[in-house]
């Protein structure tokens, strides 16, 4: 299981996937201020993929993930999902972010519960909902708390929760567990896997982590430092593995080192780009 | 840490009440000073007594405090309904607020006393303008806290709402005005603090009853004593309306500052 290259400039490869990013680049403010975070991107993420975006602290990854959820226009280029091309949030893409956006006024059940609900589900239909993605990223018997009363690693469950009661047919998570501690993390990231195998979502994943993506992923793109590009995309196999100890094999070691040495130039040059001195 | 917060309290509380009745001698030694600059307790605990009994100047004490209850209440309830209302509209859209910022921001540091002679001029000596001070005093607070609330509702969340189908209504009514609802409270009790202490100024001009026009009358006369017990009871008002507010808030918004 080594790691395969793949070309997400191919025009085929977009024209046949369900979500196609054809050079999108985005700029924020005018003139000398501007600041290029995308640079003629191009992502064909397939159906039932799990795709994992990794970069650089600061390269565009979130502007990325803002442009898919319909939360940011970009400067140039084209978003298509099933050929249609994204005109601002929507249902059909659920998102998680890092933390902070659970509704702290609501219980657990109600969180997942809104989404059924915003689309018009009878309050005991959303609830049952609700109950089925509750139990699905284990928390049962936590319906009735607050978000305050669970650990980060909950909260960042039921923000899984509440993404997913909508059957969306894209999940956008923006480094879902990268605040939690370690232990967490490794914990959460084994039940991502087990929830996308049990429902094949497609999935556009964003991490700096490369063990992350490298466990989770069906396909990885590494971007460059800012302006955000493509530097290079791969096809992974490591998530099939049933054993979670894939991440101690050989060939994961290799892939990582593979993915490191891409990476590593791009983590300098980022560096660089916050402390000029 | 509560419980020996509150023990805490009661102990502040009866050092200040040992010096007040040490100054003035317990009935044991001469009073240090004058009954007329500092009336024993006893002695106000009497005059409360006498006004309960008596009333004040042929009115019941009771009536007092319903009158200057009902001018706090009518003002209270006047900005509840307008100030919060418009402070949402300002928070959400730019355009209302560059349009109603403005004359709020000129009437904010204006020392609403200053205004009432004017008020009076305009509206006469009955209710409206005493109603009038409050108000100008506390619409600004409630309106410029309740804008400020709805503009720091988290970004992320909103987005959250949207990309799970919720329509602008739907995101108005179950995202922003609860997760602004902290921010109001702060405002309520802030302006709760600052409605009581404007009653002195509402009751100052053309009344004859109210429990602030009571304490200013009285000191016309050197009664010390009625002075005491009306600021008294207005601190006693300022601070139930207080903990009426802080158990609304201790309901509804039990979540505050616990980020999730």
């Amino acid at each position: 299981m080594t790691l395969t290259a793949t070309d997400l400039h191919s025009v085929l490869r977009r024209q046949t996937a369900k979500v196609a990013v054809n050079g999108v680049s985005k700029r924020f403010g005018d003139g000398q201020n501007a600041v290029v975070a995308l640079d003629h991107v191009d992502l064909a993420i397939g159906a039932n993929e799990f795709f994992c975006l990794v970069g650089p602290s600061g390269c565009g990854k979130t502007t990325m993930l803002n442009i898919l959820a319909g939360y940011d226009d970009p400067t140039d280029g084209t978003v298509l999902m099933n050929g249609k091309p994204v005109q601002g949030p929507g249902p059909d893409r659920g998102v998680v972010f890092q933390q902070g956006a659970l509704f702290t006024w609501m219980s657990v059940a109600d969180n997942v519960a809104f989404g059924p609900r915003s689309m018009g589900k009878p309050k005991r239909e959303a609830r049952q909902i609700a109950d089925h993605y509750i139990n699905l990223v284990g928390l049962t018997g936590f319906a009735d708390r607050y978000p305050y009363q669970l650990s980060g690693g909950m909260q960042q469950r039921v923000g899984i929760a509440r993404a997913l009661a909508n059957s969306p047919e894209l999940l956008l998570m923006d480094e879902p567990f990268a605040a939690l501690d370690v232990q967490t993390r490794e914990l959460l990231q084994r039940e991502i896997k087990r929830i996308w195998k049990e429902t094949r979502k497609t999935i556009f994943w964003i991490t700096h982590s490369i063990e992350e993506a490298l466990f989770l992923a069906t396909s990885i793109a590494v971007m460059t430092a800012r302006p955000g590009r493509i530097k290079a995309a791969f096809e992974a196999r490591f998530v099939m593995a049933e054993d979670h100890r894939v991440t101690v094999t050989a060939e994961f070691a290799n892939a990582k080192r593979q993915v490191l040495d891409l990476l590593w130039e791009e983590t300098v040059a980022a560096q660089k780009q916050e402390d000029p001195a | 840490m509560r419980r020996r917060g509150l023990g805490l309290n009661g102990l502040s509380f009866g050092f200040l009440f040992l010096l007040w009745f040490g100054a003035t001698g317990f009935g044991f030694w001469k009073p240090l000073t004058d009954p007329l600059f500092l009336p024993s307790p006893v002695s106000v605990a009497r005059t409360f007594v006498d006004l309960l009994v008596n009333g004040y100047q042929g009115k019941a004490l009771g009536f007092h405090v319903m009158m200057s209850l009902f001018r706090f209440g009518v003002a209270f309830g006047v900005c509840i309904v307008l100030a919060i209302p418009l402070g949402l509209l300002m928070g959400m859209w730019e355009t209302v607020k560059s349009l109603v910022d403005p004359p709020i921001e000129i009437i904010r540091p204006i020392p609403k006393l200053a205004l009432l002679p004017l008020l009076i001029i305009w509206f006469g000596i009955g209710e409206l303008a005493k109603v009038l001070v409050i108000v100008l005093a506390i619409f600004p607070i409630m309106s410029i806290s309740t804008m400020q609330a709805v503009r720091n509702v988290s970004k992320r969340k909103v987005q959250a709402a949207y990309s799970l189908g919720a329509s602008n209504r739907i995101v108005f009514l179950r995202v922003l005005l609860p997760a602004s609802l902290p921010g109001i409270f702060t405002g309520i009790r802030v302006s709760i603090g600052i409605g009581v202490t404007m009653l002195v100024g509402a009751e100052m001009i053309a009344t004859s009853n109210g429990i602030a026009w009571m304490a200013l009358a009285a000191s016309d006369f050197l009664l010390s004593n009625v002075v005491l017990v009306g600021v008294g009871i207005m601190a006693l008002m300022g601070f139930i309306l207080d903990q009426v507010a802080r158990a609304f808030e201790n309901r509804f918004v039990h979540w505050s500052g616990k980020e999730g």
